[in-house]
């Protein structure tokens, strides 16, 4: 984490501010789905509590506390108390390996009669090599949520909630396995940073000898990759059980799927978690696809250089341009994360035989399909 | 070495979610109401009964097991993918893409059979 | 101690603690869940010998599905009487002496083997040197170019096993055919 005492504590305190930052988005992205759902269907929302009804955060969390804590007597108290704990975790431990802006440099300087530094933070938790293989690795623990919870209701419904969850997510696993293979062979790295980097300067196509310049677009994986990353979105859809991939609930037949038996805090808990993967999958989609925290049209050196060229000095300079990137990634996050909730109140739910039919039948054979047309390009353009 | 941090944030996340859990359970209200009937686990009407031996579709069985043999295919393209361009710049291309599209074929006629031995058809 | 020091006890506690618990729990879910957070432990001993890419793998592929699977199927079984029929068997004297019997053999071979190697520093672990990616990167050109063989031999074992696992879910007392 760090070489000496100051730089650990501040890696930790960036850890804690991260998955801080994650929670309390949650009730952000709440109170927008409430409000988007209500502009959408040409209703109100919630707009009792405070301005636009923005207290209607704080007025849901008092009313979360309050609750008082049921245990049904059938629950296995141990992985009934687990579970939603275990809910935060791999969210939160994936996106904080999620780059979201340049390093910050901080020049040495002296406390308590020592000196200390020179420094370079990354504005995110921790840089993982390997950073894609990492991220759904640890996001393919989700899936032991679902079951401790089902399971540990000692709920009928809730088991057969938490396996069709469970079967569910490990069928769109691997479309978003094999549609992200693409990526990987073109980048030629598991890297987020490293990818971020390739995805620089204006749009440039190689094929034998020629190159052809596009100078009004920006180099973006979107451009290499468009069925990838429609493949991609759409499987991280059905990894966080969002419409119209929800079919882990199911009024009419599971009541409210794997958390029936859940209310109150540990409930928000679990909503803490899909918002999370939501976070996640937006995230990844941004760093793929959509050059990461760069901002369209000025590299990243070009950005470093103007910043250094206005606050003469190394340290506000890594400052300014660490903020500008980071305003640029959450443009772009959080266009994502709108897209989720408008694509839930657009598109009608599916059947669960035509679930399991799109991810096996559709998803899978066209990831196939994606990987083998980029290996072909990529042998014949750079043969 | 990033292990640190993972380890950190984890066990801080555990420690937090369960201090959040406990601090509900304080602060949350008081059940006034005890019945046995209340806490029985959610039900439509008549009381649940415990069967011996539930049946479950052997199909959940079915599509964990195909899900691990996917699985273990895609991240053997992995590492293949990011050797990609390297292998080509060496000179070695044609050699490492034809054993991936012998792999992937082998990969395709299994998905294939699959889905033409109706072994993923959901009703 | 060092940190790395630290998080090398902490790790091999931690894992060997869940793979105790998974013998030792009489439950078979919990000693499923154990199982799991054993193979979550390997994972991290491996990213402490640098070996990325393999912890991933170790991660997505035993963590994250078969590990699922298990926990899957054994929630769907009642074992409570399969647990006693096992637990008080007729042959579980005799399975328990032969268990600690090869147990103890397996300790005592695995110390003795590894008593030379107490104590020495890694002065070449290749891994440490080559990075996070070109240690994977090196893994996939000996494995597409050396090993090519038996990557295609595992392409077709796996083939081999879907078929299988597909027909034995279509055979007399499965659920599939109607």
């Amino acid at each position: 984490m760090g070489h000496d005492i100051f730089e650990i504590t501040v890696n930790g305190i960036k850890l804690v501010l991260i998955f801080l930052l994650m929670v309390q988005a949650v009730p952000m992205l709440v109170w927008l789905e409430r409000r988007g759902s209500a502009f959408i269907q040409n209703r109100f929302g919630p707009n009792r509590v405070g301005p636009l009804g923005l207290l209607q955060l704080g007025a849901d969390a008092i009313k979360f506390l309050t609750k008082e804590n049921f245990v049904p007597t059938s629950a296995k108290k141990a992985l009934f108390y687990a579970a939603p704990v275990f809910a935060l975790i791999p969210g939160a431990v994936a996106f904080s390996a999620i780059p979201m802006a340049t390093p910050v440099y901080i020049e040495a300087f002296e406390m308590f009669g020592q000196n200390w530094g020179p420094y370079r933070f990354l504005v995110q938790g921790y840089e993982i090599g390997v950073g894609i293989v990492f991220i759904l690795g640890v996001s393919s623990l989700a899936a032991y949520t679902i079951l401790m919870a089902g399971w540990g209701s000692g709920n009928k419904f809730s088991l057969m909630g938490a396996l069709r969850a469970s079967a569910q997510t490990i069928s769109y696993e691997l479309a978003l396995g094999l549609s992200i293979v693409g990526v990987i062979m073109m980048f030629g790295t598991f890297n987020l940073t490293e990818m971020i980097n390739a995805q620089q300067g204006p749009l440039t196509f190689k094929w034998m000898e020629y190159t052809v310049t596009a100078n009004w677009l920006p180099n973006w994986g979107i451009f290499f990759q468009p069925l990838g990353a429609l493949l991609f979105f759409t499987a991280t859809f059905a990894e966080s059980n969002r419409l119209p991939f929800d079919l882990a609930e199911g009024e009419s037949e599971l009541v409210a799927g794997f958390h029936t038996e859940y209310g109150g805090f540990k409930m928000n808990l679990f909503f803490i978690g899909e918002y999370a993967h939501m976070m996640i999958a937006s995230g990844l989609m941004t760093v793929f696809f959509f050059g990461g925290y760069s901002i369209p049209y000025f590299s990243v050196a070009d950005v470093q250089a103007w910043a250094l060229s206005v606050t003469q000095s190394e340290m506000s300079a890594s400052i300014l341009s660490a903020l500008l990137h980071f305003l640029s990634f959450n443009i772009k996050f959080g266009f994502f994360l709108w897209t989720f909730i408008w694509v839930r109140w657009t598109l009608p739910r599916f059947r669960y035989d035509q679930l399991m039919d799109l991810g096996w039948k559709t998803m899978l054979p066209w990831a196939l399909a994606n990987t083998i047309i980029t290996a072909f390009i990529i042998y014949f353009a750079t043969i | 070495m990033p292990l640190g941090g993972v380890l950190f944030i984890t066990v801080f996340i555990a420690l937090f979610g369960a201090f959040l859990l406990w601090f509900a359970a304080k602060v949350g209200a008081k059940p006034t109401y005890r019945d046995p009937v209340k806490f029985e686990p959610y039900e439509c009407g008549i009381p649940s009964v415990e069967k011996k031996d539930t049946k479950i579709n052997v199909k959940f069985y079915l599509t964990a097991i195909l899900f691990i043999l996917f699985d273990i295919e895609i991240i053997f393209m992995y590492p293949w993918a990011t050797t990609f361009r390297d292998s080509i710049a060496t000179g070695n291309g044609a050699f490492v893409f034809g054993s991936m599209l012998i792999f992937l074929a082998i990969f395709i006629f299994g998905l294939f059979w699959e889905i033409k031995s109706k072994a993923l058809e959901w009703d | 101690m060092t940190a790395d020091a630290f998080l090398f006890w902490f790790l091999a506690i931690v894992t060997l603690g869940s793979g105790l618990s998974v013998i030792l729990l009489s439950n078979p879910i919990y000693s499923a869940l154990s199982l799991a957070m054993t193979m979550v432990g390997i994972s991290a001993l491996f990213v402490t010998l640098n070996a990325y890419f393999i912890a991933g793998v170790q991660l997505i592929v035993y963590a994250g599905a078969v590990m699922v699977l298990f926990v899957m199927v054994i929630m769907l079984f009642d074992l409570k009487s399969d647990t006693v029929a096992f637990a008080k068997g007729k042959f579980t004297g005799a399975l328990k002496v032969a268990s600690v019997g090869l147990l103890a053999g397996l300790v005592v071979a695995a110390i003795d083997l590894s008593k030379g190697l107490i104590g020495v520093k890694d002065g070449e672990n290749h891994l440490v040197a080559l990075g996070d990616m070109e240690a994977t990167k090196s893994l996939g050109r000996i494995l597409f170019q050396k090993y090519v063989f038996g990557f295609e031999a595992l392409g077709v074992l796996l083939l081999v096993i879907a078929v299988g696992a597909v027909s034995l879910a279509r055979s007399k007392g499965g659920t599939h055919e109607h």
